[in-house]
């Protein structure tokens, strides 16, 4: 599906630092039985160094959507979030926030900051499936994004 | 001697009065507080024993004084009561009061006023006794109240952060055990597939325990949010969570007209929610068939969810709202044993009461009430 919207695989920048986290994700994606390229990095600073290209990551895709934790050393997600929403060739990417709060703060906070959906982290794996995948769905066949000249 | 009014007449010279006058005098002297009188500028005329107990001085020390000097801390507290008096004929402070031998106590002290038939001042009375222990004893109240009520959030914000940092890990364990589960079950060999088994049921039922613990802790901890809420739109948000389950054992709902009242619509859903919950699960054989309603009695609304279900023992009907207590093996009824303590707590978040009326084999009705004046 998605390779028949974006004429390529998608490529997904999941920001999280938990490992049982990017492995369950991992898992979700290839169950999904569609192409696509999982970009992983582990903390704030890492995720604008990928995005902006900068250092190891001179070569990185610029991802169709961006899956991001809140909760991440060095720099959190707010902030991580705040950047690419104020960097006029990042903003327009898709920023899921996945978080395992479901404290209305920050549920606002995020939503201020431009984030295009927030979604907590459903306890039950089959559950958790079916977010990644419906995340990738929406995202990716539905909506209509601007096209990527990069 | 069955009458000790004194008539204002000249009679009241007479032999008879005069003992009544002598009891009087009695009565005074001995009196547990301290008695002092003055002339309407606090020159002390009189003062009984209580006074010269409490504070070491005689009758002939202060006779004639001003009342002044009693005050410890520089402050005239005579002269700062006196005024009052042109309004009520009492005025009562709390101050500290000096012994002769410098020594001070705390003092609970009234000023009154003596009138005279032409509605003049004539004498001021002054009476106090010694606090010390009164405070001490009120102090100790405060703290330990405080201190009680510190506790008492500590408890409960550990209780939230507990269950929701439990949550992380746990999702790990639980998500896991799924993916092993749905992975290698029957690709093993039969150990391996009952100890899987165990794995996901543990947790998965940790999982329902940590956040039946969070909702709860939720209750306790935030602010309960009051505001005109519809009751039947509350039930129904209840129903709209509940509907697998009514779906899946054909339950019939029966509802009353409810009313609007001032609640926490969250809070009430989640009660309704537990309560044919419940209602539900412990159906029986029969074909489960719950009834709402509420009544207005007394000041408060009255409600009831109804069941035809297997009912409740009497002995049982108090401990089913402690935390963790079940009636039932998990393999006959699951659950958590935090259901019904939810519900409880949220009733008396309300200002409210719950209940129960059962009888074994015929059903359950749950009653819990919201006091009107909060509507």
């Amino acid at each position: 599906m998605n390779i028949d919207s974006l004429g390529r695989p998608a490529n997904f920048l999941l920001v999280e630092d938990n490992p049982g986290d990017v492995r369950l994700t991992q898992e979700a994606l290839k169950s999904h039985k569609v192409q696509n390229n999982l970009y992983v990095v582990n903390d704030g600073e890492e995720a604008m160094a990928f995005l902006r290209k900068q250092g190891k990551y001179k070569d990185a895709p610029r991802p169709d959507i961006i899956l991001l934790d809140l909760n991440l050393p060095k720099k959190d997600g707010r902030e991580v979030l705040a950047e690419i929403k104020s960097e006029p060739s990042l903003k327009t990417i898709p920023v899921v926030i996945i978080s395992s709060s479901e404290a209305e703060q920050d549920i606002i906070k995020s939503y201020d900051l431009n984030a295009n959906c927030y979604v907590t982290k459903p306890v039950n794996f089959d559950q958790f499936i079916k977010v990644v995948q419906s995340i990738n769905d929406f995202w990716l066949t539905i909506v209509k994004l601007p096209s990527n000249f990069e | 001697m069955n009458n000790f009014d004194i008539p204002l007449s000249p009679e009241a010279y007479s032999r008879t009065n005069v003992a009544k006058l002598q009891i009087f005098e009695k009565v005074l002297k001995g009196n547990v507080e301290a008695i002092v009188i003055t002339d309407s500028h606090g020159h002390i005329e009189w003062v009984n024993n209580t006074f010269s107990t409490l504070t070491g001085y005689a009758k002939a020390d202060v006779l004639e004084k001003n009342l002044g000097f009693l005050f410890a801390g520089g402050q005239n507290v005579y002269e700062a009561m006196r005024p009052k008096l042109n309004e009520a004929n009492h005025h009562e402070v709390e101050t500290w009061v000096r012994r002769k031998d410098g020594s001070e106590f705390p003092a609970e002290v009234t000023l009154s006023a003596v009138r005279s038939d032409a509605d003049m001042i004539s004498h001021h009375v002054l009476e106090f006794s010694d606090i010390t222990e009164f405070r001490h004893a009120r102090e100790e109240l405060i703290r330990r109240t405080e201190e009680l009520s510190r506790s008492n959030k500590e408890l409960e914000q550990f209780a939230y952060v507990a269950s929701h940092d439990l949550q992380e890990p746990l999702r790990m364990v639980a998500s896991y055990t799924q993916l092993i589960a749905q992975r290698y079950r029957g690709k093993l060999d039969a150990d391996a597939d009952e100890f899987i088994n165990y794995a996901v049921d543990g947790a998965t039922r940790m999982q329902a325990i940590i956040n039946d613990l969070l909702t709860l802790s939720r209750v306790s901890t935030r602010n309960t949010i009051f505001s005109r809420v519809d009751a039947k739109l509350a039930l129904d948000k209840a129903l709209a969570n509940l509907r697998l389950i009514i779906g899946e054992t054909g339950a019939t709902i029966v509802c009353d007209s409810l009313p609007a009242l001032n609640a926490d619509g969250s809070q009430l859903t989640q009660l309704f929610q537990n309560l044919i919950g419940n209602a539900i699960k412990f159906r029986g054989s029969n074909s489960p068939r719950v009834e709402i309603g509420a009544e207005q009695q007394d000041g408060e609304w009255v409600f009831h969810v109804r069941d035809s279900g297997i009912g409740i023992a009497p002995e049982y009907f108090e401990r089913i709202f402690l935390m963790f207590q079940r009636l039932h093996t998990k393999k006959e009824y699951p659950g958590t044993g935090i259901g019904l303590t939810i519900c409880k707590k949220i009733v008396e978040r309300h200002g409210g009461r719950i209940w129960i009326e059962s009888e074994q084999g015929k059903g359950t009705t749950f009653y819990f009430t919201i006091p009107t004046a909060l509507s």
